[in-house]
């Protein structure tokens, strides 16, 4: 008998509105728990009706946190509409503007969001459990983390010229060349950007070394895992066929994007406002599979920059060659992958190609349908454009990475609490454990909003019949 | 009492930062946060915007164009989002003004606050507040601007860049209020 329910409310924007509910037993303990996401999908609508070369200028507004994603999944799914191959320049000049935005967002996401649990730990008092905290810890670290971060940052405005709503690409190619003197400027921070993210990945492997207890129980579950790969099934944010491999890593598909609605369906439960993507041909709920950089690092066979790959096969070791399933590991692929975009940004700044100035390919031969496919920092970005012979976009489906991690952010908040959660009196570090899960899969729930008066956390204790027992709120 | 200027903290980098302290503007940064195409969640875009005209220089209607002034006494800023690294930008004024729009959760209708450095989490995003920023500062640089977070209430949150009628009402009442505390002596 379910006799206490808990309700997190994380997030309440204006837009999206996610919540967690532990729903308790009369003995105290968990008896389920799930993580609700009323996903505003209205912008598809909003597209409808305009050209198609506006869609990079526009979907950035969707979203504060990864703009630039969007930006250029906008473009890449402009040049199928058009049927044009931007120029090879233009090519790498995007690429490097991702590289920044995965620098910036993992940076971000490691040391300020989720380091202070890791370096502090869980219980930790929640007042100082911060990034300020961090300082007393590691003063010289923590300046270094609000550096790396800035570093990615800075590869966007000097590539894209502005610091927001980029008007960078554009269907076949971009509208700005690379100058030299903004070429060595991005060259000069690249060093200590990746000496600070290597010094991270020590601090999660030694942190992992301390606590695998916790690691190898935490949200440890498995699915498939999907992700862009190069011909060679080396890892790749940028460009590429989609691979879906299967709990022991074996492939299932490889596959074009343009073709993602043969592979994966949508499931719609009565839970939660944010369809379930799954793998058409295992069904529901076989065919779940996980995205992001655990997604990516399981997926993938190398690496193709040296220390990244040096880093992912030690990272391989950890289940001996199997998809590593443990949801903390989250948090070391994603630092593996700063590494990998952080020598990315040398070789593409090496690449003599990246300074032309054949940046844009003007030669269309319009299709009318198309995807753009991105690796976004939390994962699979699809925008898929169906538009007028004058470019005009009939309708638009955007499938986010958050989506493709819904039923595993569900599944890991189910799994901790009933690992960690234990009533009567829930504790703060049991809910900050719940938190944690989530935080894993570093989600963005429609975020172009953020009004004040709107983040509280509010934990709800509830008896069978609905009556308030217990309240816990911070924010 | 607004929180007074310190630039005497037991900063990371350096009590103070001595190099800092040297080339700390006395003018004032009015930082507007806020998505200006998400209608009343960019009051604040459209207050720098006002702010801007009054001192004699247009804004492009383009929220991703900088804004681009020369003043004594202000600088403007607009930003999607507060991020860490603004920590170090902050720490270079001695005034700082956060202008943003808030819901029905806070009743005023133009809600003024003084800020101290306080790290406010965020359970699950990338959010930052003004107050988390502004602890970065302190924590790092030593230095605790004289802070203000300016809210205004947002009625409407469509796909637009036009605000509401009732927000752009407020609009106004709350630019000549800011430009009033810019142009007061400093606490």
């Amino acid at each position: 008998m379910v006799a206490k329910k808990i309700t997190i409310e994380p997030v309440t924007r204006i837009e999206g509105h996610a919540k967690v509910t532990i729903h308790m037993n009369d003995n105290g303990s968990v008896d389920h728990a799930y993580f609700h996401v009323n996903e505003f999908r209205g912008f598809e609508k909003f597209c409808e009706g305009r050209m198609v070369f506006e869609m990079p200028s526009i979907t950035p507004r969707i979203c504060g946190i990864c703009p630039v994603s969007h930006h250029l999944a906008a473009a890449k799914a402009g040049d199928k509409v058009m049927g044009v191959e931007p120029p090879r320049t233009a090519f790498l000049l995007r690429e490097l503007m991702h590289m920044g935005q995965i620098i910036q967002s993992h940076g971000m996401h490691f040391f300020e969001l989720a380091g202070p649990d890791l370096i502090l730990g869980f219980d930790h008092d929640p007042v100082t459990r911060n990034v300020v905290g961090l300082i007393g810890a590691d003063p010289e670290l923590t300046v270094r983390a609000v550096e790396l971060r800035a570093y990615g940052q800075d590869i966007i405005y000097q590539v894209g010229g502005r610091r927001i709503h980029p008007n960078f690409a554009v269907p076949g190619g971009v509208n700005r060349a690379l100058t030299a003197e903004k070429r060595e400027h991005m060259l000069s921070g690249l060093d200590k950007a990746i000496e600070t993210t290597q010094i991270g990945i020590q601090l999660i492997k030694n942190w992992v070394d301390a606590n695998i207890e916790d690691v190898e129980k935490f949200a440890a579950f498995h699915t498939g895992y999907f992700g862009l790969v190069t011909p060679e099934n080396g890892l790749e944010l940028y460009d590429g066929d989609i691979r879906l491999v299967d709990r022991d890593g074996l492939e299932l598909e490889h596959f074009s994007a343009q073709n993602y609605l043969d592979i994966i369906a949508e499931r719609v439960l009565d839970w939660s406002y944010l369809k379930f993507p799954y793998y058409k041909k295992m069904g529901w709920p076989d065919g779940v599979y996980r995205v992001g950089p655990l997604g990516r690092l399981n997926t993938c066979d190398k690496i193709d920059t040296p220390l990244a790959h040096q880093e992912w096969m030690t990272y391989r070791k950890i289940n001996d060659g199997k998809p590593v399933f443990q949801t903390l590991y989250y948090h070391y692929a994603r630092l593996i992958e700063t590494l990998f975009a952080a020598e990315r940004v040398r070789e593409l700044l090496d690449d003599p190609d990246l300074m032309g100035n054949d940046i844009l390919n003007r030669k269309h031969d319009f299709k009318g349908e198309g995807v753009g496919v991105i690796e976004a920092p939390r994962g699979t970005l699809l925008h898929h454009y169906w538009a007028k012979p004058n470019g005009q976009l009939e309708r638009v489906n955007l499938i986010v990475s958050t989506g493709h991690n819904n039923w595993a952010m569900s599944e890991a908040v189910d799994s901790v609490a009933k690992t960690y959660v234990k009533g009567p009196e829930v504790q703060e570090g049991m809910l900050n454990r719940v938190e944690a899960a989530i935080r894993a899969y570093d989600p963005c729930l429609s975020c172009s909003t953020h009004a004040i008066g709107q983040m509280p956390i509010n934990l709800e204790v509830l008896d069978s019949k609905g009556d308030l027992i217990q309240t816990l709120k911070r924010g | 009492m607004p929180p007074p200027y310190h630039d005497d903290q037991e900063g990371v980098l350096s009590k103070g930062d001595q190099t800092r302290r040297m080339t700390l503007k006395s003018k004032t940064l009015i930082i507007g946060i806020g998505n200006a195409d998400r209608q009343d969640d960019g009051v604040g875009w459209h207050i720098l915007k006002n702010i801007a005209e009054k001192i004699g220089f247009e804004v492009p209607d383009d929220p991703g164009a900088p804004i681009e002034i020369e003043d004594e006494r202000v600088d403007l800023m607009y930003t999607l989002q507060i991020f860490p690294e603004l920590a170090e930008t902050i720490s270079h004024y001695q005034r700082i003004c956060f202008v943003d729009a808030h819901t029905a959760d806070i009743p005023d209708e133009i809600c003024w606050t003084e800020l101290q450095p306080e790290y406010e989490r965020s359970p699950l995003t990338h959010h930052m507040s003004p107050k988390t920023v502004l602890s970065i500062s302190a924590t790092i640089y030593g230095i605790i601007p004289e802070t203000i977070l300016v809210s205004i209430r947002g009625f409407s949150f469509q796909f637009q860049r036009e605000l509401s009628p009732r927000t752009a009402s407020l609009t106004q009442e709350a630019t000549e209020r800011i430009w009033e505390w810019v142009n007061a002596p400093l606490t």
